[in-house]
């Protein structure tokens, strides 16, 4: 099988368009400021992003969407990751997939509201950004979508990225296998991943060109350039991965080995180098004021739903096992 | 980002395959030496014969002219035919050969391209020495305009296939007065010229496969000047070849392979000490997992070179990432399959020379750039920081 991974021009449409919209209403700096937490500037989105097609994207036409594919959802997903939208915008467009005939259209129109939840070691959901939720996008091993009412009381905690916000309840019945669509979310989780780990490529790039210290940028001295550099490779690696699984997905028998792969790479990629730019950044980046704590948080928070490490490790090994 | 469907490419598939399983040669390969050279120039030739020499070369040149994508295609199956890599061809075939097509004159042209594609003539590239290594630059190697001659003297190292080597591809200063990138020129020069001594180097894997090249007032016509006097420099830097990241792909296929055969070994190999696979020790399986996705990696960076490929006429230092990502994982794999597998990997000799693939696995770290080079490259070309301290 060959694939071509550069985008098409309607794929590039697509991801400037979605980008474009995204970088002008939620620069990540907004999340420094309390009243960007709680996806509240997303919430205000939602008609917008609804109207961009956001919502459908990857549906098939006789589904009710535009006849758009994984690429295109992919790539829509990588911008969401650039910006650090909140996990319930990618939670709204996963959940079209889950959604039967009768609740899909208020998914794709936005009236019906949905959010990640992780199933946690305990039996016990994490909800996140789901205040205004209708729908919990619940996510183990497999995937599914249940009212939010369907569990018992949500009770709020305090989550490690305090940009969110985190409810736990008791989850009301068992997951489902893993299958494609768990898969497919999975890979679209992977491809916000990539973007978080691009951008946290790019700022460090930006602070190490300009920070001057022994009277030069700190970016001209190996040890910090050699760190920008094996942060756009694993960025690269993974973005890599990430788009041949949206080509290939549902024409290999090796799709989940594939995605868990992209997963991996992704969640590594974004949590190495979130760890570095705080590192490139020096005394700053272990300030609240500086952003790039946050991508770390939240790179920890998208690898860790419904997921682990080890999780995909198995999963890729699998057929081995 | 699409599935490329084009039946042609599926019916060139065809032909690649079947061609390569009638071809490849099924005698083993001598490891090193002058009978490792006569075995690759037999294979050039058989390749010639069926028209399959110079995949990548132009047309016009006696090469087969393929697209990025048919080169694709032609590395997959020559990796899953296990035919033998270009070795002591691939100096000619990749770097001097696609050098001459650009910058030499007619009368070189004419006189080495069909002789590299016909296997007839092997080179060896003159380009690092003792002192100018990852600062090429600094290279010292002088040669002085005689009449019509340059007098050549100095010393070239990590020399590979220099042995036997027909040609040698050779960077010399010709004008030490001049800045340093400027007094550079690139020559052809013929290893059997009275004044050239080849003493071969032993790797740490044990075989001679490169050599360090001594020059005693070399006499070199000036014809053989590629590009003008004192303008090596952007012969040398300019040359990238027609492979656009395909070159390598068999060594990629390969590193697959190593993955995959270490898994179906760990799952049935027994740890005396636990009584169970080492599949079965999560940490075993876990460093598996990781190979695993990291060779899906490799693959998928290649995929993206290629695709890149398809739409610049000049690659650009992107290719850096998947020869430095190749390089870090060539050594990783191989490590794991020296660490795991007990004392009896450590044993040379054999059909699967294990500890060989090791210690050769070094080398894709440091050759054509090493890993801090690559970075330095991507760091300063691809992500635009600013430079290091350089001589000037």
């Amino acid at each position: 099988m060959i694939v071509d991974l550069e985008p098409t021009d309607d794929q590039r449409l697509i991801a400037e368009s979605v980008g474009g919209l995204l970088a002008d209403a939620l620069p990540v700096a907004r999340l420094r400021e309390e009243s960007g937490h709680g996806a509240r500037p997303e919430t205000t989105l939602w008609t917008s992003l609804a109207e961009l097609g956001l919502f459908g994207m990857g549906l098939s036409e006789e589904q009710g969407g535009f006849g758009y594919g994984l690429p295109e959802e992919m790539l829509a997903a990588r911008e969401l990751g650039l910006v650090l939208a909140s996990p319930a915008v990618l939670a709204q467009m996963a959940a079209a997939h889950l959604a039967d005939d009768a609740l899909r259209p208020a998914i794709m129109s936005g009236e019906a509201r949905c959010a990640f939840a992780s199933l946690g070691f305990d039996g016990t959901a994490s909800l996140y950004d789901g205040d205004e939720a209708s729908h919990v996008l619940l996510l183990g091993d497999g995937a599914v979508l249940l009212p939010k009412d369907a569990f018992g009381d949500w009770e709020s905690a305090v989550p490690m990225d305090e940009t969110i916000t985190l409810a736990r309840a008791t989850v009301p019945a068992a997951l489902p296998a893993r299958d494609a669509i768990a898969d497919r979310i999975s890979l679209l989780i992977a491809a916000s991943m990539t973007g978080m780990a691009q951008a946290a490529t790019a700022m460090a790039v930006d602070y190490a060109g300009q920070r001057e210290q022994f009277g030069q940028p700190i970016g001209s001295f190996q040890a910090i350039k050699h760190s920008c550099a094996d942060m756009a490779v694993r960025a690269a690696a993974a973005d890599a991965q990430v788009r041949h699984c949206a080509i290939t997905f549902g024409r290999t028998p090796d799709d989940q080995r594939e995605i868990a792969a992209a997963r991996w790479l992704a969640g590594n990629a974004a949590i190495e180098n979130a760890k570095a730019n705080i590192q490139v950044h020096g005394g700053m980046g272990f300030t609240a004021e500086c952003d790039a704590h946050l991508f770390l948080k939240r790179a920890h928070l998208f690898a860790a739903l419904g997921s682990s490490r080890r999780d995909e490790e198995r999963r890729i090994v699998a057929d081995a096992a | 980002m699409k599935l490329i469907e084009e039946p042609s490419l599926d019916r060139f598939r065809e032909e690649c395959r079947a061609w390569l399983n009638d071809h490849v040669p099924r005698d083993p390969r001598p490891p090193e030496g002058l009978e490792l050279r006569a075995y690759d120039m037999a294979w050039q030739r058989i390749q010639y014969e069926g028209g399959w020499a110079g995949v990548s070369w132009p047309k016009e040149f006696g090469g087969r002219g393929l697209s990025v994508l048919e080169q694709l295609i032609w590395h997959e199956e020559y990796a899953r035919a296990h035919a033998p890599t270009s070795a002591s061809m691939f100096v000619a075939l990749s770097h001097a050969g696609p050098t001459l097509i650009v910058q030499g004159s007619d009368a070189q042209k004419a006189k080495h391209l069909p002789a590299i594609l016909k296997g007839e003539e092997t080179w060896c590239q003159g380009f690092s020495e003792p002192g100018a290594g990852s600062d090429l630059a600094a290279l010292k190697t002088r040669a002085v305009v005689d009449g019509d001659h340059l007098v050549v003297s100095g010393t070239k190292i990590w020399t590979s296939y220099a042995q036997g080597a027909d040609y040698q591809e050779l960077l010399v200063r010709t004008d030490p007065d001049l800045p340093r990138h400027k007094g550079i020129s690139w020559v052809i020069c013929d290893m059997s010229l009275p004044g050239i001594e080849v003493r071969p180097i032993t790797t740490m894997s044990g075989y001679a496969h490169f050599a360090q090249v001594f020059y005693d007032e070399v006499r070199i016509p000036l014809s053989n000047l590629v590009g003008s006097l004192n303008g090596g420099w952007r012969v040398a830097i300019t040359t990238l070849g027609f492979e656009r990241g395909t070159g390598t792909i068999a060594h990629q296929i390969e590193l697959a392979n190593t993955v995959e055969r270490l898994i179906a070994t760990a799952k049935e190999m027994i740890d005396p000490v636990t009584g169970r696979t080492l599949f079965a020790d999560e940490a075993v399986a876990s460093r598996l997992a990781v190979l695993r996705a990291e060779v899906a990696a490799l693959r998928s960076l290649t995929v993206a070179s290629v695709s890149r490929g398809m739409r610049e006429d000049v690659p650009g230092a992107e290719g850096n990432i998947p020869a430095l990502y190749f390089g870090e994982l060539s050594r990783r794999v191989n490590g794991a399959v020296i660490e795991l597998l007990g004392p009896g990997a450590l044993t040379r000799g054999g059909a699967h020379d294990l500890p060989k693939a090791y210690l050769e696995s070094f080398k894709w770290a440091i050759g054509g750039g090493t890993s801090e080079i690559r970075r330095n490259t991507i760091g300063e070309r691809v992500l635009g920081l600013p430079k290091g301290p350089r001589a000037i």
